[in-house]
């Protein structure tokens, strides 16, 4: 940013590379790396050899930059998954929000994702998330229809009514569903650096204590990946606190079980949950104001529709590609501080890169706007009709008219 | 102290949107950065030109044994637009704005600075003016700002508004071509250093008068006037048709050669043309060689201006400057006026206006023109005697041989040394002096 002018008539590769600042993507996956996937990986490889059973998910989007940027991370992540102890989840390929824009292209999209998954980790997931674990009445049945044995949901209260998160669930004989217990997830996803919490510091026997001690056959706890090292840095004793998490449970005979072992456990004792028409997620509040709360991410949300349908009409399947990397929730994530204050804009605040700020604030909704209304322009040329390129030679005798002398 | 800039201990590297090819040739300014890179070169020093280049040419090509070096930048953007170097130009400026400073850092600057030359780098024209601050925070982020000499040049005042003086300032030091322009700058609150453009030695090699006779005989008419330049009111289109028509008013018999580019304003200078009274033709010759060219002209005997519509070479342009009567070269506003330069080159009475014309001296080596009264040009021609007109020819000739680009240079360089000397840190200058190598992190 500054959004890149592309080329009337730009191919698909010079689009993209006006499209995505990949110098810039590069260097913030390395930090991550650095601080977080290269130690949190190792940390959980070492905890699944001692008993952690864990699942979980890659986006395409972040296993096409792992590949590129970093092929050994990939590698590291590729042995961890090989694990026993270790199931791999399904997420949305793009994190992207498709399922708003053409639900049939979703179920595709989450199909084609399982294979992939199987193509690179060995393992065919039968569980899935989605996008910020975005569920709602019509995403379960689509992830129903594409097959799916079991998928999450934010157990928030508005969710479950009267039910507590802690059980295996389904609806209509779609997938079982598993709540993530977002209180005790929470603890340590959001407020385990928090200074102001009445729970700071958090200790590994204590969070051991609160696990075991909860009502119900389960607790689902889900985190972000960059929970471990970037979200709460190592120094904030993020690393010691979950090894000794997991050492503390194991020490009050807690277990630890994978998602599709629940379901085989604790199947025939599921129990009924009717899911919302307003999808839920596990940011923010919980609802769909996060990401589309501000009238500059509606905007953006409209821009990404264009952008997305524009693609369709040029039956280039490179092209929707590129429209659905720019349907992530990213790009409305870090928009959600518009005209905002508090704890959550200074969350998404932390998710703009450091290099936009120079726009100012106003600069920076404008140009990302600039992307979508210029993707949207150069497809111009790429819809099917009949053109003729034009090229240096054909244009020799202008370009003779053009110099004086 | 530094010794004074020299090929041994200095390197040059030029930032410019046009340059020598033909794709990247839009006016004055590619024929300036041709010239003014291959003059230093050919004086020794290592030379780099960064511009946007034809995109069927190599990316990156050298001249001289070496010393020159030609980078076609942003061609991935350029293969979209054939139409020339402004042609995509927004799409072009983004590229070169971010891809151009990381380059000359690592590539050019890097090796330079640690073979304890100095560097100085040159960006031209608005296009450029967020270029060189870019450079310049890469080189400060480096710790090698110290032993670069920026300098940014206006040839004319286009995009001015567009230019974040303040920051462009602050890193480089400002030049311009002309005393009219440093005044004008004046008005920005800026001073900028005159460092007037150059012609080429060869310009003066062209053995033109034997054929200039012969042309002037085939031309025919009392009054053979020739004009070149964009279609732009700032040329003063409408004065020289003008001229014209009151020679014609008069019962004389103008035969006026004109030059345009593809600018629209062409269709408005025509049609004063022809309300004039004027008798406007086309040339359009199978080639531009001279004699075909003159066969096409005696077939328009009737016209009273010649239209030509194909590219006139340098050398037949000399030619025609030194055949003609009087070459208008009578602009309204003209940053320097490099044609009224070459004109004379040629030994041609020229009609220079009163602005960036440093050069021209009134009735001396030009017709210098203080109105837009066409009475001001028909009155001075009509006036002019023989030994007038040899006179001015002669002294046209002497003034051009000050301005070729080896004496510029040195002008250039001179006022390099005074910067160097002002600007650069008294431990670079010994250390460069020296040969100590320079640390940088």
């Amino acid at each position: 940013m500054p959004a890149q002018p592309i080329p009337k008539g730009a191919n698909v590769n010079d689009i993209a590379q006006c499209l995505f600042d990949e110098k810039m993507n590069e260097k913030y996956f390395h930090k991550v790396a650095r601080t977080c996937y290269y130690p949190a990986v190792d940390m959980f490889q070492s905890l699944v050899d001692r008993g952690l059973r864990l699942s979980i998910g890659f986006s395409y989007s972040f296993l096409r930059q792992a590949q590129i940027y970093d092929a050994s991370l990939l590698k590291k992540f590729q042995q961890l998954v090989s694990h026993p102890n270790v199931e791999l989840v399904g997420v949305e390929p793009y994190h992207s929000f498709l399922f708003y824009l053409d639900v049939n292209a979703f179920i595709k999209n989450m199909q084609d994702m399982v294979s992939f998954m199987e193509y690179l980790f060995g393992k065919r997931p039968v569980v899935t998330d989605t996008t910020e674990m975005f569920q709602s009445n019509e995403i379960y049945f689509a992830l129903a229809k594409a097959g799916f044995k079991g998928t999450l949901v934010d157990g928030r209260p508005w969710v479950m009514g009267w039910r507590q998160p802690s059980y295996l669930y389904k609806y209509d004989g779609g997938p079982y569903i598993f709540p993530r217990h977002y209180q005790l997830s929470d603890d340590v996803g959001y407020r385990f650096s928090n200074k102001h919490w009445s729970g700071y510091p958090l200790f590994a026997d204590t969070y051991a204590d609160w696990l075991t001690s909860a009502e119900g056959d389960f607790v689902f706890l889900g985190w972000d990946f960059e929970t471990f090292g970037e979200h709460h840095r190592r120094e904030m004793g993020i690393f010691e606190f979950t090894k000794g998490m997991v050492e503390e449970v194991q020490k009050r005979r807690g277990e630890f079980i994978l998602p599709s072992e629940a379901i085989e456990k604790f199947a025939n004792g599921s129990h009924t949950l009717p899911l919302s028409q307003h999808p839920s997620t596990w940011a923010g509040e919980g609802s769909t104001e996060f990401f589309l709360g501000n009238s500059v991410q509606q905007s953006i949300f409209r821009l990404m529709h264009h952008a997305y349908h524009k693609a369709l009409l040029t039956n280039n399947i490179e092209l929707v590609e590129l429209a659905m990397w720019l349907l992530q929730s990213d790009n409305l994530h870090l928009v959600q501080w518009f005209g905002k204050h508090g704890n959550e804009a200074e969350v998404s605040a932390y998710f703009t890169p450091s290099e936009w700020w120079r726009l100012t604030p106003s600069g920076i909704v404008w140009e990302m706007q600039q992307v979508y209304k210029n993707f949207i322009q150069a497809m111009d040329a790429h819809i099917p009709f009949i053109r003729q390129q034009q090229t240096v030679a054909s244009y020799q005798p202008a370009l003779d008219d053009l110099l004086y002398r | 102290m530094l010794n004074d800039i020299k090929p041994e201990n200095a390197v040059f590297v030029l930032v410019s949107f046009e340059g020598p090819d033909r794709y990247s040739l839009a006016g004055g300014l590619g024929v300036r950065m041709s010239e003014l890179s291959r003059s230093l070169a050919e004086t020794g020093y290592e030379t780099h030109l960064i511009f946007v280049g034809d995109p069927s040419l190599p990316g990156k090509t050298t001249e001289l044994g070496g010393k020159l070096t030609l980078y076609r930048w942003s061609q991935w953007v350029s293969q979209y637009y054939p139409g020339g170097v402004y042609d995509g130009e927004n799409e072009k400026l983004y590229d070169f704005d971010e891809s151009v400073p990381g380059f000359v850092v690592e590539q050019i600057v890097w090796p330079a600075i640690a073979g304890n030359k100095l560097v100085v780098i040159m960006g031209e024209d608005w296009h450029t003016a967020n270029t060189l601050p870019n450079i310049s925070d890469i080189l400060y982020q480096r710790g090698m700002r110290d032993n670069v000499l920026m300098l940014w040049n206006a040839n004319n005042p286009m995009g001015f508004e567009k230019i974040n003086w303040g920051r462009l300032g602050y890193v480089s030091t400002i030049t311009t071509v002309s005393r009219f322009m440093k005044h004008y700058m004046w008005s920005l609150g800026i001073n900028p250093l005159v460092i007037p453009n150059g012609i080429p030695q060869r310009l003066f090699s062209y053995q033109t008068e034997n054929k200039a006779d012969m042309v002037r005989e085939r031309i025919g008419g009392d009054y053979f006037m020739f004009k070149i330049g964009r279609w732009d009111p700032d040329k003063r289109w409408n004065m020289a048709i003008e001229a014209a028509a009151q020679l014609k008013s008069m019962g004389l018999k103008p035969r006026m050669l004109i030059r345009g580019g593809a600018e629209p304003y062409e269709g408005e200078v025509l049609h004063n043309a022809n309300r004039l009274g004027l008798n406007v033709a086309e040339v359009r010759p199978a080639d531009n060689k001279l004699e075909n060219i003159l066969d096409v002209i005696d077939s328009v005997s009737e016209a009273d201006v010649l239209n030509l519509k194909f590219f006139v070479p340098d050398d037949l342009l000399a030619i025609f400057y030194r055949a003609a009567d009087a070459v208008l070269a009578n602009s309204g506003m003209e940053p320097f006026g490099l044609v009224g330069l070459e004109a004379m080159a040629a030994g041609a009475v020229v009609f220079t206006g009163s602005t960036g014309e440093d050069y021209a001296q009134p009735f001396k080596n030009a017709l210098v023109l203080e109105t837009d009264n066409p009475a001001e040009i028909t009155s001075y021609l009509r006036s002019l005697d023989v030994g007038q007109i040899k006179k001015i020819r002669e002294n046209a000739r002497w003034t051009a041989a000050e301005f070729t680009w080896d004496k510029v240079n040195e002008i250039f360089l001179t006022r390099l040394n005074f910067l160097a000397y002002t600007s650069l840190p008294s431990e670079v200058l010994a250390k460069t002096n020296e040969g100590v190598r320079i640390n940088y992190v």
